[in-house]
């Protein structure tokens, strides 16, 4: 078990907050709308160096969030959500490199979301709050790096949505990243992945105490986002560690007494995946939920350009590429379309499609190999001529 | 013998490189070291591309008739096709298509037309065993077997143009090689442009 105490752990670390975009200065979201005043939550790991050059930005998942190393409280339990990889002496090596990681807008983990007060009412946004795309989430990043007076990166890196934040960003600002890493990630969603992403938003607006998105102060519709993440979490997996998790064991050993048919609590994989969804909605907001997928799913960095290769012609980083072999929700391929994009553009790219069985969340997985490629990829950046 | 000085030799300074079935990239690291090179591999051993990239090398893991693909015309200086042709589903195809993407390939292969080969299938009346193919017929990776001779014949039927060769095997001595090459060299080192 991870502590605090550990050499490798950055150990006691603060969330702040950037608050900006009050009016008049609003943000002009994707969708044409304003947006402000916006407060972003950020954590930041080691030291800028005083050339400025050793920033390493993380994007989270869909349902991370700023906290990806190190402990807030001598009582958490569990470090940052990307704590095997960053901290000293770590790939993401916080001796080194000045690491920031900051929440998505949309989301509910200290930046502004749906469940953030709207100054003008002085009430939750509830289904007020804007539309926002990948685009609007990584301009608001760029605001934040401003703020902290750094114009250059060493690094971009993301895995799945965080993936997706790293390739808008190469293409919102080309010119900015030495090197960038794109894992278990996708140019756009395919049909089966905007397919399950539908049928967890659908599970949150059947829930009639979603109420059209106003609940807060109120039951929240809770049933439904475990639904959505009981849902989500099965594509986040692969069969084959499902079937070594589980397997078909029963929770009581055998199967229920005729008569008694249990229709939820009957196999182990079934009280999993219900624990999942119960201790996700202690954390996660539904209109959040919403409006991120939503986000993903209309997500297409072709947007705009003739093709893949057309969006990423003025990209100068140094790219790493990866899938897992068994991600079914962001298979190799949708990572090779990527890798042939910067080829054709004569982008110096490393591709992988690493062997591992734990699915779209094997990049979260404590692997050797995998922190020894990250390490590998990072010290190469500069060497690129 | 499969010597890397001869490569090191044609590859210029400074140089953008491909190499083939680069595994974990030993011997891009030693042109990059030596040849100042800026060096690029394919490999479909995962294994073996763990430890490129680990070893901070720009390699694509994948099949490399599939990952060759991608490129554009004259992509590199240098492809290198280094003791892999043979093992090549389609050898022409490949060839052909590594002298689309690159202005000058290196294309380097065991020679069957050696005398030590040709004399074990002639006294022995067996598939030869020798250090550079040392498989048992029905194991071996080498599904296209041919020698020096059979290669100039196919650059000549392609018109391929032949900028430099280099043989290697049987000792020391210059003089066998260089007046019965298809008999005295273990290994030949072709330097290709189309």
């Amino acid at each position: 078990m991870e502590n605090i105490n550990d050499i490798g752990s950055i150990g006691l670390v603060k969330t702040n907050y950037f608050n900006f975009a009050g009016p008049p200065d609003e943000i002009i979201l994707s969708s044409g709308e304003k947006l402000g005043p916006i407060i972003v939550a950020y954590e930041t790991y080691g030291e800028l160096n005083k050339e400025k050059n050793n920033t390493i930005l993380i994007f989270h998942a869909l349902t991370g969030d700023a906290h990806a190393a190190g402990y807030n409280s001598p009582d958490e339990t569990k470090p940052g959500w990307w704590d095997l990889m960053i901290g000293p002496g770590k790939p993401f090596d916080t001796d080194k490199y000045f690491v920031i990681c900051s929440n998505i807008i949309g989301g509910c983990k200290g930046s502004t979301g749906p469940s953030s007060v709207d100054a003008k009412t002085g009430r939750p946004y509830g289904l007020t709050f804007p539309v926002i795309t990948v685009k609007d989430m990584v301009v608001v990043q760029k605001k934040l790096l401003d703020h902290l007076g750094i114009d250059t990166l060493f690094c971009v890196a993301g895995g799945s949505m965080g993936g997706m934040l790293a390739l808008q960003w190469l293409v919102s600002y080309p010119e900015m990243s030495e090197g960038a890493m794109l894992i278990a990630t996708a140019a756009n969603h395919t049909a089966q992945a905007i397919a399950f992403n539908s049928v967890g938003r659908y599970s949150i607006i059947q829930d009639p105490d979603w109420n059209n998105g106003n609940y807060y102060g109120k039951t929240k519709p809770d049933k439904g986002l475990s639904v959505a993440r009981m849902i989500g979490h099965i594509t986040y997996l692969s069969e084959e560690s499902m079937h070594e998790k589980f397997g078909r064991n029963m929770i009581s050993g055998k199967l229920a007494p005729s008569g008694a048919a249990d229709f939820t609590k009957e196999f182990e994989v079934e009280s999993y995946l219900q624990y999942q969804g119960e201790s996700f909605i202690k954390r996660f907001d539904a209109n959040s939920y919403l409006y991120i997928t939503k986000a993903i799913d209309d997500f297409d960095i072709t947007d705009g350009f003739e093709n893949l290769a057309d969006a990423l012609k003025n990209v100068k980083a140094k790219c790493l590429v990866m899938s897992f072999t068994s991600d079914w929700l962001y298979p190799r391929d949708q990572s090779a379309r990527i890798v042939k994009a910067l080829k054709i553009n004569g982008i110096e790219s490393t591709f992988t499609n690493f062997e591992s069985s734990y699915g779209h969340d094997s990049f979260l997985i404590d692997d050797e190999r995998l922190k020894n490629l990250f390490s590998g990829f990072l010290k190469s950046i500069r060497e690129k001529v | 013998m499969k010597k890397l000085g001869i490569i090191n030799k044609w590859i210029k300074e400074g140089s953008k490189v491909l190499f083939l079935g680069c595994g974990s990239g030993e011997i891009i690291k030693s042109l990059q070291s030596t040849n100042k090179i800026r060096g690029f591999g394919i490999d479909i051993d995962e294994k073996k591309v763990y430890e490129a990239i680990a070893d901070g090398l720009s390699v694509t893991q994948g099949n490399i008739n599939t990952e060759l693909m991608d490129y554009p015309k004259k992509s590199f200086d240098y492809i290198i096709a280094h003791d892999i042709i043979q093992i090549m589903e389609k050898p022409a195809v490949t060839i052909n298509q590594i002298l689309e993407l690159s202005d000058k390939v290196i294309i380097s292969f065991p020679n069957f037309g050696f005398i030590n080969i040709s004399l074990c299938i002639l006294f022995k009346g067996k598939m030869p065993k020798t250090k550079i193919l040392p498989y048992e017929w029905y194991d071996t990776p080498n599904i296209h077997l041919f020698t020096i001779k059979d290669f100039i014949n196919f650059c000549r039927k392609e018109k391929i143009k032949i900028l430099d060769v280099n043989y290697t095997g049987f000792g020391k001595r210059r003089i066998p090689k260089a007046l019965l090459p298809n008999l005295f060299s273990e290994f030949a080192y072709f330097l290709l442009k189309k």
